[in-house]
């Protein structure tokens, strides 16, 4: 595929794109992640939330 | 009133008064936050030699003379004004005559626009070459008006 | 002790059940979306949806952007970095304007859930920021003849970039999480009013940047499709990672419940005891 003079640009800007939302994705979805194993870990370990507990 | 409410108009006139004063502040501001000076803006408001400035309309057709070396002669419109304009250097890809474009530089004595850089401004028309063509071939000028040209098609002449 | 079921039984003695519905039913959508409960399981559920949804059709207008689009008659091929960056900067507004709904909707309900939005929503608003003034940096070094100028519309989406790292900024500083929040909220609402002079500075001044590109005429359709088929796509990718977002925001206010609790129990476990020994 020709994209003309300016190639260099036009890659940069899709894998910069695709660079930043990759970061942001994979951030979120480590940290959901950490999140939920943090949650189990304390329920394991009976506490319970009052909610739930009574 | 409930205090839902009273914190709802307090917030919403919190943020209505503040944005009427960031606006009037801006309007104040308007003509140090423009980018370009058109030739008119030139005249009126009698901008003098060596006074640096940025120079924006368009290249005014048949009027881009390629001098010696790199050095580029062209006349910036706005439609009512020219100023005529030198420039060394590598003009950007979408330098054409037509077109907008940024200069920016001093007036000489002689009322020359001597610039040190050249910006290219293309307007919000985007189309395919062929539909561009079609369009010149039925005498639609392109790139005049901030319309699209397909809008003024059938009449020939973009709304100018 | 649980309020809840006392409220039931109030309601209906005969049939706490048909009470309990006809109190939901009674509830608007937000007040039942309120309950965390609810919006995880509603979320849980919605998430994989969006995330393959935006896949598939941010995949489908990379297709029409490298297969199918023209190239532009001024522009050439470098017109397809419009399909990234207009995309981009309409989301970058957007998820400021949700930010400043949700700090509406904190400060004046008290919606449990508006700061988690509010929370949620400013990194990614902000990675779309970034994404909108390096592809138009991008764009401008070959079509103008420079990566930067400082005219109005660029120099405001550069305030907006600052604005959302000063939101994470303000509420990563402060140890009371319900001050940050409100502190958070005052800020961002204060920030609302960038919004209309982005959107405007095309018009009220004049700029380098071009009048904005709008679902107006001015974008011919075989460029335009696939321009407005990117934004949903990046629309739903933006709303599946601020779903996402919000999640993870619930489940670590939920941990910090969780682990207050524990050191509460344990305080009291110590039968009146000074403290607690640590485990």
């Amino acid at each position: 595929m020709d994209l003309g003079p300016h190639a260099v640009f036009i890659v940069a800007s899709y894998l910069g794109a695709a660079a930043v939302l990759a970061a942001l994705i994979g951030w979120l979805v480590l940290d959901g992640r950490r999140q939920a194993r943090a949650l189990e870990e304390l329920e394991a370990r009976g506490v319970r939330r009052r909610s739930r507990g009574g | 009133m409930t205090r839902k409410q009273r914190r709802g108009i307090m917030i919403g006139t919190g943020v209505g008064v503040l944005s009427v004063a960031a606006i009037l502040v801006l309007f104040a501001l308007r003509d140090s936050v423009v980018f370009f000076h058109t030739p008119s803006d030139v005249a009126e408001k009698k901008i003098g030699a060596n006074q640096r400035i940025r120079l924006g309309g368009l290249v005014a057709e048949g009027s881009v003379k390629r001098g010696a070396g790199a050095t580029v002669g062209f006349a910036v419109t706005d439609t009512l004004k020219t100023i005529n304009v030198s420039y060394t250097g590598l003009l950007p890809d979408l330098f054409r005559e037509g077109q907008g474009v940024v200069a920016e530089g001093k007036l000489d004595a002689a009322g020359l626009f001597v610039a040190d850089s050249v910006l290219a401004k293309h307007d919000e028309n985007y189309m395919p070459p062929e539909v561009a063509k079609s369009l010149k071939e039925r005498g639609v000028t392109l790139g005049k008006s901030s319309k699209h040209p397909d809008a003024a098609a059938p009449g020939g002449g973009a709304g100018k | 002790m649980p309020a809840a079921g006392r409220r039931v039984t109030g309601v209906s003695c005969a049939d706490p059940l048909q009470g309990l519905n006809r109190a939901m039913q009674n509830q608007s959508l937000t007040q039942k979306l309120a309950n965390p409960t609810r919006f995880m399981d509603l979320s849980g559920r919605l998430l994989p949806w969006l995330a393959w949804g935006s896949t598939s059709i941010i995949a489908a207008a990379l297709y029409l952007a490298f297969f199918v689009a023209p190239p532009d008659y001024q522009q050439g091929h470098t017109v397809k970095i419009m399909f990234i960056h207009v995309p981009s900067a309409w989301l970058a507004m957007m998820a400021y304007a949700l930010i400043a709904a949700s700090s509406f909707g904190l400060l004046v309900f008290r919606h449990p859930l508006a700061d988690v939005s509010a929370k949620a929503a400013a990194p990614i608003g902000a990675a779309f920021t970034l994404l909108a003034l390096v592809t138009g940096s991008l764009w401008g070094k070959p079509m103008w003849g420079a990566y930067w100028v400082w005219d109005a519309r660029l120099t405001s989406v550069l305030m907006l970039f600052f604005l959302y790292l000063g939101l994470m900024a303000l509420r990563s500083s402060m140890e009371d999480e319900a001050l940050a929040a409100k502190l958070t909220a005052v800020l961002a609402l204060v920030g609302v009013v960038l919004l209309p002079i982005i959107k405007f500075s095309v018009d009220w001044w004049n700029t380098l940047h071009q009048p904005s590109t709008g679902l107006t005429s001015t974008v011919h359709t075989s460029i335009r499709t696939p321009l407005l088929v990117s934004a949903v796509g990046f629309s739903l990718l933006f709303f599946a990672m601020h779903l996402k977002g919000m999640r993870n925001e619930v489940l670590r206010r939920r941990v910090k419940a969780l682990r207050l609790a524990e050191v509460e129990r344990a305080q009291g476990a110590g039968g009146g005891r000074v403290a607690a020994p640590a485990e």
